[in-house]
C-alpha cells in the first residue's frame, strides 16, 4: 500500500462515536423518504382536515377550546407527528437486517452508542417534523397564549413524546429484530392517542372514555400542550404534562436500555 | 510471537438435551505473519471459532487470546487488534462504498484526512475507486465482498479474521482476494482464515487445520498433511505391455507393470520422476506418456470428515 499511515492506538471518544453514528442514521433516513414522509404527510393531512371539519362548527364554542379551533387541535397533530421518533427503532431493526448491527459490535465500539445514536436519531426527526407542523399551525393562524415561549415549549413536549416512542420502538425493534413486528407494535399509539380528549375536551367525552383518558398519559401531555395554546402560562397543567410524558418516557427508555443490554452481549 | 491464542476452546448453544456442542475443546495457535487455515465442512465448528475470537460470540469453556487480549476479558482491545470479513458481509445498501469506510476509519480512531486517504487508497486496492460513490445497494455479490475486505483493513489491523471469503465467487474474483491475502501477509499481517475449498488453504496457508465435528481432526502444514496420506504415484505409458515389461526391468523391482503401463510408488514423486525418466533412456526405451499423482488436501479432507458429511 501507498500511504504510510499507522494503526490508531485507540477508537474514537464516545461522543466522537456517537456524533458520526447519528450523521450515518440521517443519511440513511434522508436516503429512504418514504419511510418519513408519510407520516409528516398524514400530521399535515390532520391539521387541514380536523381544522376544516371543526374549525367553523359549533365545538369551537365548547368551553376548553378557546375559540380557536386550530390552537386547539394543533398539538393533536404535533403529537402525531411525534411518533416519528419511532425511527428509532426502525433504523436499527434495518441494521439487524442486513447485519451492520453485528458489524459494528465486532468494532471497538461503545455498546451505548450504538443505541443513544439511534435515539438521538429519533429526536432530530421529532424536533424537525413537530417544527414543520408547528410552523405550518401558526401560518394558518394558530395564535399560542403563551407566546413564542408557548411554542417552543410545545416543541418541547413533542421531543419528550417523541423519547417515549424511540424507547418503545428501540425495545420492540431490537427485541423482535424484525421490521413487520416493530412496525405492528406502533400501533399501540391509536389507543393511546384516541382514549384522549383528541377532538373535543375532557368533559364533553363520553363517561367510559373519559375513565381510561383519566389514566392515558396521552391526555395530560395534551391538556399540557393545549393550555399554553389556549390559557397561556399555567403551572398545574405543565407539571402534569411533564409527570405523564416524562414516567411513558422513562419505562421505554428503561425497556430500550435492557433490550439493548442483552442485544449486544455476546450470546 | 504468537497472535492467536486458542486452547481447550468451547462452545455450546442451548441446555440440556437440546444442547448443541458446536466447539468441543480446540487448541491452536497463530505466529506473527502467518496465515493459518481452517478447514472444515458446513456446520464443523470453523465459523463458530471465528465468531468467538471475533468477541461475538462468548466462549462457554477454555480461553482464547488476540494480539495477546483475553477475548472474554479485554474485548474492546481485541476489537481494535483485529479487522474482520465475515461471511455475511453485513453492509448497509443506503451507504456509500467510500462512506462506509471513511466512517469506519474515523471510528477506529483516525482523524478526518487520514481516514479519507486510507478509504481512497483502499478502493483502490479492492479495484472498487470508480464504484465508491455509488450505494452499496447497487454493488454485485464480488464488489460486496471486496468492500467488505477493505473495510476489514481500514485501521491496518495485524490480524486479519477472513471466514470463507471467496465462497459463491468467480474463479477471477477468487483469485484476486488470493493475491491481495498473500500480499497482506507479506506486510506481516497475521491471518486466520476458514474455508471450505482445499485448494484455497492449500494455495494460501502456512498451516492447516482441519476440523469436523467441533474438534480439530488434523493440523500441519499442507505439505505435512499430504505426506501423511502415503505415497506419490508415477505412472509411465508404454507402446505395449512387452515394452511395459522391459521398461519395468529396466527401473528395478519398484516397478509395477499395469498393462502397457509402469506404476511406481514412492514418497518422493519428483525425484523419482526424474531418475525413471534416466533409466528408461539408458535402456533406450522411449515413454508415450508420463504422470505424477501426489495426494491432494482433498484426500487428507475426505479421510478425515467421513465422505465430508459434515454435522449441520
Amino acid at each position: 500500500m501507498s500511504d504510510h499511515t499507522v494503526a490508531p492506538t485507540k477508537p474514537a471518544s464516545q461522543a466522537t462515536q456517537i456524533r458520526l453514528l447519528t450523521v450515518r442514521m440521517l443519511l440513511k433516513v434522508m436516503r429512504e423518504p418514504a419511510v418519513t414522509i408519510p407520516n409528516l404527510a398524514i400530521s399535515v393531512f390532520f391539521l387541514f382536515t380536523y381544522n376544516g371539519a371543526f374549525g367553523s362548527s359549533g365545538v369551537t364554542s365548547f368551553p376548553g377550546v378557546g375559540g380557536n379551533y386550530l390552537n386547539f387541535i394543533l398539538p393533536v397533530t404535533v403529537l402525531f407527528s411525534s411518533i416519528s421518533g419511532g425511527a428509532a427503532g426502525l433504523t436499527l431493526v434495518a441494521d439487524l437486517e442486513t447485519g451492520y448491527f453485528r458489524r459494528q459490535l465486532s468494532m471497538p465500539l461503545s455498546r451505548s452508542a450504538i443505541v443513544l445514536a439511534a435515539i438521538l436519531l429519533g429526536a432530530i426527526q421529532v424536533l424537525v417534523q413537530a417544527t414543520l407542523i408547528l410552523s405550518l399551525g401558526l401560518l394558518m393562524g394558530a395564535d399560542p397564549a403563551a407566546g413564542v415561549g408557548g411554542a417552543l415549549a410545545l416543541l418541547g413536549f413533542a421531543l419528550l413524546w417523541g423519547m417515549g416512542f424511540a424507547g418503545y420502538s428501540v425495545a420492540t425493534g431490537l427485541k423482535t429484530g424484525n421490521a413487520q413486528a416493530a412496525q405492528a407494535a406502533t400501533f399501540i399509539f391509536f389507543p393511546l392517542m384516541f382514549l384522549a380528549p383528541v377532538f373535543l375536551p375532557m368533559e364533553q367525552l363520553a363517561g367510559w372514555i373519559q375513565a381510561i383518558a383519566k389514566v392515558n398519559p396521552t391526555t395530560y401531555m395534551l391538556e399540557a400542550m393545549r393550555s399554553v395554546m389556549i390559557q397561556g402560562w399555567v403551572a398545574s397543567s405543565l407539571i402534569k404534562g411533564l409527570v405523564a410524558g416524562g414516567i411513558f418516557a422513562s419505562i421505554t427508555l428503561t425497556a430500550a436500555v435492557r433490550v439493548a443490554r442483552s442485544k449486544t452481549s455476546r450470546a | 510471537m504468537s497472535m492467536i491464542e486458542v486452547s481447550d476452546l468451547q462452545k455450546t448453544f442451548g441446555k440440556g438435551d437440546e444442547a448443541v456442542h458446536a466447539v468441543r475443546g480446540v487448541d491452536f495457535q497463530v505466529d506473527e505473519g502467518q496465515i493459518f487455515g481452517l478447514l472444515g465442512a458446513n456446520g464443523a465448528g470453523k465459523s463458530t471459532c471465528v465468531l468467538m475470537l471475533a468477541t461475538l460470540l462468548a466462549p462457554t469453556g477454555g480461553s482464547a487470546r488476540v494480539n495477546g487480549f483475553d477475548v472474554l476479558k479485554q474485548p474492546n482491545e481485541v476489537r481494535q487488534s483485529f479487522g474482520a470479513a465475515l461471511q455475511e458481509t453485513g453492509l448497509d445498501p443506503l451507504q456509500k462504498g467510500v462512506e462506509l469506510l471513511e466512517l469506519h476509519g474515523r471510528l477506529y480512531g483516525y482523524d478526518k484526512q487520514t481516514s479519507k486517504a486510507r478509504a481512497a487508497d483502499l478502493l483502490e486496492t479492492v479495484g472498487l475507486s470508480d464504484d465508491g460513490g455509488r450505494r452499496i445497494g447497487t454493488y454485485s455479490g464480488g464488489m460486496r465482498r471486496r468492500l467488505d475486505l477493505a473495510a476489514a483493513l481500514i485501521h491496518h489491523p495485524r490480524i486479519l479474521f477472513l471466514d470463507e471469503p471467496t465462497t459463491g465467487l468467480d474463479p477471477a474474483s477468487r483469485r484476486a482476494i488470493w493475491e491481495e491475502v498473500s500480499k497482506l501477509k507479506s506486510e506481516g499481517v497475521t491471518v486466520l482464515l476458514t474455508t471450505q475449498y482445499l485448494e484455497e488453504a492449500d494455495q494460501l496457508a502456512d498451516h492447516v487445520a482441519i476440523m469436523a465435528d467441533g474438534v480439530i481432526a488434523a493440523t500441519g502444514t499442507p505439505d505435512d498433511l499430504k505426506a501423511g496420506m502415503g505415497a506419490d504415484v508415477v505412472d509411465v505409458e508404454l507402446a505395449d505391455e512387452a515394452e511395459a515389461a522391459r521398461a519395468a526391468a529396466a527401473v528395478g523391482l519398484e516397478a509395477k507393470v499395469v498393462g502397457n503401463e509402469i506404476r511406481i510408488s514412492a514418497t518422493d514423486g519428483p525425484a523419482v520422476l526424474a531418475r525413471v525418466m534416466n533409466q528408461l533412456r539408458d535402456a533406450g526405451i522411449e515413454p508415450k506418456g508420463v504422470s505424477l499423482t501426489q495426494p491432494t488436501l482433498d484426500d487428507v479432507f475426505l479421510n478425515l470428515t467421513d465422505g465430508g458429511s459434515g454435522h449441520e
